[in-house]
């Protein structure tokens, strides 16, 4: 990855800073503002895939962060993630207040947290929210950033305003605001001022080039803001489609596109998305909103050209779309309803969740997400073809859950099943698995023949187990290798054993 | 993984000054064998990559031929004998050459002066050795003089020593060997009689790897009547059945071994058999087989099973096999053939590949080749698509002969948009269903409304092409220095 989280800071101390200064002094009331951004302590406990019943990996970062109502203050959702303590600190204070997480929103990398006693921070002032800066006014960075324990303020011009990929979730990508002030890690959730105002947080920097930091725009913030008005974050809406650009003259001569600039071509439809049975591939989406889409699939948003998914970055699960398409030359319009689309969270990173996992006679059940993927690294292109093609092929309809057979650990009962490692589950005694739920039903059914018999995808032979001997290997092998408990299938039953 | 013997060659030149001490061996029948080898670009299929030269020697037959490696021989664009001492020469072509065994058989050009390969002397060839003998390993000096190292044979196993997947008996030779010239392969003998060719060396080891007698006769066998067959093969995949829950399940008895059949090709010999998925192999030709796969062999002891099939037969032999179906036990007799045609070729040795170019989109038939190409990681680094494919041929087979593929685009006007396509399946061209390269020509010279359509497996899922750009397209891709724009199986 070309981007990377700023977490990992040093201990900071607070005490009053003498500001470097350019052409312009800081603003008035420059030191309330210092003291409206806080320094943020976390506790984080991250799952391990590998061996899911065990605890984790303990360990902990910094981040930033600021007031942005009563008891309220807005943060990176990385710098809070995996968290099992948080601890806020004020400038020019040694208290550490114990925080919690009100919000998070994964996909746009932002959360809101509360002191669990207000009192001390009751005088702070709130910072308020403007709007996009400019492209190359000045901004000014706050936080904690690494290199020292005090505030640090840093500033820059805003060098690119961008439509990019959001690191924290790997899959999301919202509006950016580039600029060639320093952000190191440390400064992740802290605010980005201009004029007195916030104007996006400090979230992500990129690796191989210097002085390029990214912040979170307001539009973004806002968003966040009113989707958690409700007291729930529902998370961003899709519009479930794929767009292939119209550059080729023949291409848009076979889809009686005309010569005029506009339309670009549908490639795919996600199945079950919102324009799902109502668009087809090979149909030319001309406009979205009144919008009118370019051969390259932009929209022109404020002067600016954006990719025409931004059209509907700003609504919410329910909000409708006006869409313009051609298909076969004729024009045709149509009103979707927007609805999120959870399935596509397989390729998202999750962060804050016990994995799940069955563990019978030997052998370890995990279902695919991206955390399991990339923490086994899957090698049989039967799952890599099974994950990647998930969503594309619906495969989510036959399976809400792709149980893959993660481990065999060491038994005499096991000893023989060897190449099963990395393959997904596909029948328990001849019934299809569906999710792990199911799965674990079948696998510990009260009533089993002689013989429990799992087909593996790709492999030619059953795993065969002697029912009769479950109930012992699993107690032997669970107690030699450590395995305390035996599932955990996540909310709907409680993880026990 | 055993190396080929290239390594030693590199190291010649050291050994030069020191070599001559040993004192000249009468060697016969021994010649060395220098190929040039070029196979054709991956990406750019109507290219020729730059040539590597081997060195090897030869092992001169009572029939005047000369047997060698296949590996030596395969994709060669010029071969030359050369006597021992350098004074002669003459071109050579191949008689026959069985990738799968990695045996050749050589001779010279028709109405090249070749006189004096018969006077180095003939070999004659030998019967089977058993493990422990002594033989000999011949090599040349630069000078000409042979040197003989005397090797053990250490065991026997089934190995796969070329074209990958075909395991034929060898002998593991234990002996140390010196660097000299051209020695990418080599003869063995006993008692001045042909055993069996070196095809590969570990000088970690000391372990060298050799085709055995047996099959150097069957292959000698075969290339007698002028019409070479090749191996024969049952088509079918198996499972051990080492698992003692899997074989309580096929209800097998502790003292039976079995093979547990997984999966039998369509048009083997085994299907016609009548042998079915979830059969248990118990015995071939009366030969009980284990839960391992082996049988007890009258010469060298536990061998794996299927050297009864490809290693002591001919095509068209009949053999008979004992099976387990539904708790029974029957016979069952197999006519034995070559493997059915693939889908998607293991390799494409001594063949150009076929491709096509229309307006800039390289189309190219799949192999195995093609996806090794990605490098040592290539299993997980190239296409998953296409590998797919190569694992899974049956979702793949209906309607096709080989898989046709997009292999890439160069960028031309006619190709605008289309830059980042690339490694993707072709099902159809102008609404006419691909089946091979050939169906793909004959589809293209149709376009349909004006537009040639070609459908893939990805986004974007079609393609389309101005039949008159596409056409200019290419004639300027002549212009720019391609030699053609197709060529076809």
């Amino acid at each position: 990855m070309t981007r990377f989280l700023l977490l990992l800071g040093s201990i900071a101390l607070f005490h009053p800073l003498t500001l470097a200064q350019d052409a312009a002094t800081p603003p008035k009331n420059a030191d309330n503002i210092y003291k409206s951004v806080v320094r943020i302590e976390v506790a984080t406990q991250v799952a391990d895939y590998r061996t899911p019943w065990n605890s984790g990996r303990f360990g902990g970062g910094t981040g930033s962060g600021f007031l942005i109502g009563p008891n309220r203050f807005l943060t990176n959702a990385h710098v809070v993630s995996d968290a099992h303590r948080i601890l806020i600190t004020k400038r020019g204070s040694a208290q550490k207040h114990p925080a919690r997480v009100i919000h998070v929103a994964h996909d746009c990398d932002l959360a809101i947290l509360e002191v669990e006693d207000s009192v001390p921070f009751e005088k702070l002032e709130y910072l308020e929210l403007g709007g996009v800066p400019a492209l190359e006014s000045q901004v000014r960075v706050i936080g904690y950033p690494v290199g020292g324990d005090r505030i640090s303020v840093t500033r820059g011009v805003v060098s690119r305003i961008d439509f990019r990929p959001y690191s924290h979730s790997r899959v999301d990508s919202h509006l950016v605001v580039q600029i060639d002030a320093a952000i190191n890690p440390g400064n992740s959730g802290g605010p980005v001022l201009q004029d007195g105002k916030v104007v996006g947080v400090a979230f992500q920097g990129l690796r191989q080039a210097d002085n390029t930091g990214y912040m979170i725009p307001t539009p973004v913030i806002n968003r966040f803001l009113k989707d958690v008005g409700d007291g729930n974050y529902d998370k961003y809406v899709d519009l479930g489609i794929t767009e292939f650009p119209l550059f080729n003259p023949a291409m848009r001569k076979a889809l009686n596109v005309p010569e005029n600039g506009l339309g670009v071509m549908i490639a795919s439809v996600m199945p079950t998305g919102p324009c799902d049975g109502l668009m087809e591939p090979g149909d030319v989406l001309i406009s979205i909103d009144g919008s009118p889409i370019d051969n390259a699939g932009n929209i022109e948003v404020q002067s600016e050209k954006v990719v025409l998914h931004e059209a509907v970055e700003r609504k919410f699960a329910g909000d409708k779309v006006k869409l313009e398409f051609l298909r076969s030359g004729e024009k045709k319009d149509l009103t979707i309803t927007l609805k999120a689309f959870p399935h596509s969270r397989i390729y998202a990173v999750r962060y804050g969740e016990r994995p799940r996992f069955i563990f019978f006679a030997g052998l370890v059940f995990q279902p695919l997400d991206f955390n399991l993927y990339s923490a086994h690294q899957f090698k049989s292109p039967r799952v890599r073809k099974i994950f990647q093609n998930y969503v594309r092929d619906a495969i989510f309809k036959d399976r809400e859950d792709v149980v893959v057979l993660t481990r065999v650990e060491s038994d005499h009962l096991t000893s023989f099943i060897t190449g099963f490692n990395g393959t997904v589950l596909d029948e328990i005694n001849g019934t299809k698995v569906k999710n792990l739920q199911q799965a674990y039903d079948l696998l510990y059914a009260e009533n089993h023949p002689e013989f429990i018999t799992l087909k593996c995808n790709g492999i030619d032979r059953p795993i065969v187990i002697p029912s009769a001997e479950v109930e012992a290997a699993n107690k032997r092998i669970m107690q030699t290798n450590g395995i305390f408990r035996s599932y955990n299938l996540g909310d709907s039953r409680p993880a026990a054993k | 993984m055993k190396r080929p013997f290239l390594s030693l060659l590199s190291c010649t030149l050291g050994f030069l000054a020191t070599a001559p001490h040993s004192l000249a061996i009468d060697a016969k029948g021994l010649l060395r064998v220098n190929t040039t080898i070029q196979t054709y670009s991956i990406s750019q299929p109507w290219e020729l990559t730059p040539p590597k030269r081997r060195r090897g020697l030869g092992a001169v037959l009572e029939s005047g031929k000369i047997l060698t490696t296949a590996e030596m021989a395969a994709n060669s664009t010029y071969i030359e004998f050369e006597s021992a001492d350098g004074t002669h020469t003459v071109p050579a072509t191949v008689i026959a050459i069985d990738y799968e065994t990695n045996l050749a058989l050589l001779g010279p050009e028709e109405g090249a002066n070749a006189d004096w390969i018969l006077k180095l002397g003939t070999l004659k060839t030998n019967g089977p050795v058993g493990i422990g003998d002594e033989v000999d390993i011949w090599q040349l000096e630069d000078n000409g003089d042979a040197v003989r190292t005397v090797g053990t044979v250490r065991s026997v196993d089934l190995l796969s020593t070329f074209a990958s997947g075909h395991y034929f008996l060898s002998y593991e030779v234990k002996a140390s060997m010196q660097s000299a010239t051209s020695s990418y392969t080599l003869p063995i003998t006993l008692n001045g009689n042909l055993l069996g060719i070196l095809t590969s060396y570990n000088s970690k080891d000391q372990i060298s790897d050799v085709v055995a007698p047996e099959i150097v006769k069957i292959f000698l066998d075969d290339v007698k009547d002028g019409n070479y067959e090749g191996f024969p093969s049952l088509g079918i995949a198996t499972v051990l059945t080492e698992d003692s829950n899997f074989r309580k399940w096929l209800g097998l008895k502790d003292e039976q071994g079995g093979l547990y059949v997984s999966r039998v090709l369509p048009g083997s010999g085994a299907d016609e058999s009548g042998l079915k998925k979830g059969d248990v192999i118990l015995t071939v030709d009366g030969h009980p087989i284990d839960r391992r796969g082996y049988y007890k062999d009258e010469s060298y002891g536990r061998l794996f099973w299927s050297h009864l099939v490809r290693g002591s037969r001919k095509v068209g032999e009949r053999l008979s096999l004992v099976i387990l179906r539904e708790g029974k036990e029957q016979t069952l007799k197999a006519v034995l053939r070559r493997p059915p045609p693939k889908l998607i070729p293991s390799h494409m040795y001594d063949k150009a590949p076929p491709f096509l170019i229309k307006g800039g989109l390289v189309f190219q038939e799949l192999t195995r080749s093609y996806l090794e190409a990605f490098g040592k990681e290539w299993q997980s680094r190239a296409p998953l698509n296409l590998l797919d494919a190569l694992n899974n041929p049956e979702d793949y087979e209906e309607g096709r002969d080989r898989l046709v593929f997009l292999s890439r685009v160069i960028r031309t006007p006619a190709t605008i948009g289309y830059d980042r396509v690339a490694n993707l399946i072709v099902t159809e061209a102008n609404g006419q269903k691909v089946t091979d390269m050939n169906s793909l020509v004959t589809a293209l010279k149709d376009p349909k409304d004006g537009l040639h359509s070609i459908r893939i497996d990805d986004i974007p899922y079609v393609l389309y092409l101005d039949p008159q750009l596409s056409d200019s397209v290419d004639k300027t891709l002549l212009e720019r220095g391609l030699p053609s724009l197709q060529r076809l199986p």
